[in-house]
């Protein structure tokens, strides 16, 4: 026996078990939806014709462009916020930093149900702590929810602040591994703070910036439970984004049969983007 | 080699005596599914945890082990399990889902397992229509834990500051005039209490208010076939009086998504004075706010005299066809229906009795102050009650009409044009 067979034989039991906890849901959740779907179990075999009704309802176009748009601002401004929030922190004393740190990192470490419900309660409820100190001043009440643009921007907002503190810490790890030796250098070949940022700083921060963008990007496609908690989706179709259709589908309607076809293709989706992760993190600048 | 054949002869006749010992008795565990926490502090989960204490003491070889869930979910949940044969050997289905629970093969026939033993008597006693709604071709699949009366929820206190009575309210339009009394605004013209809200998201949502207007018409909400009748002149008329009181200030226009229990942190906080609610939540309101500031009436009607049909929404209790301790689950159930469970359901749960005799023998206590809502609600039920039909699914009717609700109060849509995309929603999603 080589030893290169040898090796693949070590590898085959855990490779097995692996391939049987993340893969036999996707064969079965693909077989599952190419029947019709009768009360919870596979009946007669219909081909493509869950995807084909899922992709005629007329709302499913408009959901895929609210996800985007959802997905996009969210990672962007996420991403920008949190650069920003890492280089001041990176140039703070040590104790300060970490106070900063801390503050950021508590929504992260929350449970997503809590955080949403507590950002609700203080926040937009017109019984809640803002819309108090809002009418101590004789402000008129803000109905952040019942108008569909201000609705996705407090999705987006919750989701932000959701998912600051994991950004930041990533970033954070990134700057430190800069040796300081090259900003040193930089500054007394007469670069300017703007030129270290964008010609050393930027292109160093390459992969954990990548790795981000990705990570962030599949949690906000895959995110239910900030709309769930906070928006049901509404109001209208609003903040309907693909999460909450499949589990609408699932769970509300009881349509097994779209609800898994439309969790296969974000499931595709999701494999693309891993893809497109490990293209990209090999790309030199 | 004889001190190993010595360790395995004692091995296996300490084996054949476990397991042939009639001492060693193996508890049978019995799985269940409520949206009850009998961990809980609400009346209901109170009462539910108290009746499993009762029957554990009585009964130490079963064990009841209960799975809480989400309301909403739980039923499609357990149809999903029943499809994976995992489901739990207990199960509280929402009439929304009962047809599907049904027809799927998913319930056993109670009367098999327990209802034959009892008297003709005893089946008199609960036969009433959540009775014969789970009864079909001679076959009970469920019987009804907890019934539920979605009526008009209102504060007396508030009603008595104002001078206003419930009988006040005899027609939608007394209704309108009362929650227009009952709005209160401050010096800056800000509303400060509103007269009358219901909840419209399409989350955790409760039968819209427009269905007993649909069906004080005579109209029916679905066709024989299964379809969705939503913009019928009724509804269209009824919407119209709801999505009203939103643009002439008598109810919030943030109602375009609340759930039911923002709706009910509202009216706790003073904020509502007349909500849609449901009997079973009274008391857990009562809990919070007190016996004198919460009580139940029935939906006016079209006319004077003649209240609306409400909606009876409730929880259907059936064992699951593939549970391999039918019998102790039987055994479970007869005991949660039984007189004194039927009896702790009430006085200590706060729900409408199941049995006829519990509420004749309970009637000092339905007449205590702050618990006549249960009066309200078992007549209500018995003369003006309105269930989902089990002929067909009905899931997704409650979201498709609060969806409507939300395209009218938010973007101004047409209501005629909202209810008809709602029935078409309806329809394409239940493949009708």
């Amino acid at each position: 026996m080589t030893s290169r067979s040898t090796g693949l034989l070590y590898i085959v039991p855990a490779f097995s078990a692996l391939a049987l906890v993340l893969f036999s849901p996707v064969f079965y959740g693909f077989w599952f939806s190419l029947h019709r779907i009768r009360y919870g179990t596979a009946s007669e075999f219909i081909g493509l014709g869950n995807y084909t009704q899922l992709l005629s309802d007329p709302g499913m176009a408009a959901t895929f462009g609210r996800t985007a748009i959802h997905t996009a601002v969210s990672v962007a401004l996420t991403v920008a916020i949190s650069l920003a929030i890492a280089l001041w922190v990176h140039r703070l004393p040590p104790n300060r930093g970490s106070i900063v740190q801390m503050i950021v990192i508590i929504p992260w470490i929350t449970s997503t149900v809590v955080a949403t419900l507590l950002f609700k309660w203080v926040f937009i409820s017109d019984i809640g702590m803002a819309m108090s100190i809002l009418r101590m001043f004789g402000l008129p009440d803000l109905q952040l929810l019942s108008d569909p643009n201000s609705a996705m921007g407090l999705l987006i907002a919750v989701s932000v602040w959701k998912r600051l503190g994991y950004a930041l810490i990533i970033l954070l790890a990134g700057l430190k591994s800069i040796p300081e030796d090259y900003e040193e250098a930089a500054s007394l070949d007469g670069a300017g703070p703007w030129d270290i940022f964008r010609l050393i700083i930027l292109p160093l921060l390459k992969t954990p910036l990548l790795l981000i963008v990705i990570v962030l990007t599949l949690s906000n496609i895959n995110t239910v439970e900030s709309p769930l908690v906070l928006t049901g989706g509404g109001p209208g179709s609003a903040t309907r984004i693909l999460a909450i259709d499949v589990f609408d589908r699932a769970f509300v309607n009881y349509d097994l049969g779209s609800a898994t076809s439309l969790a296969l293709i974000m499931f595709l989706g999701n494999v693309l983007l891993v893809l497109a992760y490990v293209r990209l993190s090999k790309w030199k600048v | 080699m004889s001190k190993i054949k010595a360790t395995g002869l004692a091995l296996c006749a300490a084996l054949s005596v476990t397991l042939l010992s009639p001492a060693v008795v193996m508890a049978d565990t019995v799985r269940m599914w409520t949206f009850l926490n009998p961990a809980g502090t609400s009346p209901r989960e109170v009462a539910l945890a108290q009746i499993i204490k009762d029957f554990e003491s009585a009964n130490p070889d079963i064990d009841i082990v209960v799975e809480p869930q989400v309301w909403d979910q739980m039923t499609p949940k357990f149809l999903a399990a029943h499809g994976n044969r995992s489901a739990p050997d207990i199960i509280w289905v929402v009439t929304d889902f009962l047809g599907d629970a049904i027809q799927s093969g998913s319930l056993a026939d109670l009367n098999e397992l327990f209802i034959n033993k009892w008297s003709e008597e005893k089946k008199a006693d609960f036969k009433d229509a959540y009775w014969n709604l789970t009864s079909v071709q001679g076959k009970q699949y469920g019987l009804f834990a907890s019934r539920n009366y979605i009526a008009l929820m209102y504060r007396p206190d508030l009603f008595a500051n104002a001078g206003i009575k419930p009988e006040d309210i005899k027609t939608w339009d007394d209704l309108k005039a009362v929650a227009q009394k009952l709005t209160v605004k401050d010096s800056g013209n800000k509303v400060t209490r509103y007269g009358f809200s219901a909840a419209y998201s399409e989350q955790q949502a409760d039968p819209h208010p427009v269905i007993p207007h649909i069906l004080a018409s005579g109209e029916p909400l679905f066709t024989t076939e299964g379809k969705a009748n939503f913009a019928s002149d009724a509804g269209v008329k009824g919407m119209q009086f709801f999505t009203g009181m939103v643009k002439d200030g008598i109810s919030p226009s943030q109602a375009a998504t609340w759930t039911v229990d923002d709706l009910f942190e509202q009216f706790a906080s003073d904020r509502i004075a007349m909500v849609q609610g449901s009997a079973v939540r009274v008391s857990t309101l009562q809990g919070k706010l007190g016996k004198d500031k919460v009580a139940l009436m029935s939906w006016p009607g079209a006319v004077a005299g003649k209240p609306s049909p409400s909606v009876m929404a409730g929880w259907s209790v059936g064992i699951w066809s593939g549970s391999k301790v039918k019998a102790s689950a039987a055994k479970f159930m007869d005991f949660m229906m039984s007189d004194p469970g039927d009896k702790i359901w009430t006085a200590v749960g706060g729900q409408i009795p199941g049995k006829k005799s519990t509420l004749k023998e309970l009637e000092n206590f339905i007449s205590q102050p702050g618990n006549g809502y249960l009066a309200v609600a078992a007549r209500g039920a018995a003369e003006a009650g309105w269930l989902t039909p089990i002929d067909f699914s009905v899931g997704g009717y409650r979201q498709a009409l609060n969806r409507a609700t939300q395209q009218i109060i938010v973007d101004g849509k047409d209501v005629k044009a909202a209810l008809k995309e709602a029935e078409e929603h309806f329809n394409r999603q239940n493949g009708r």
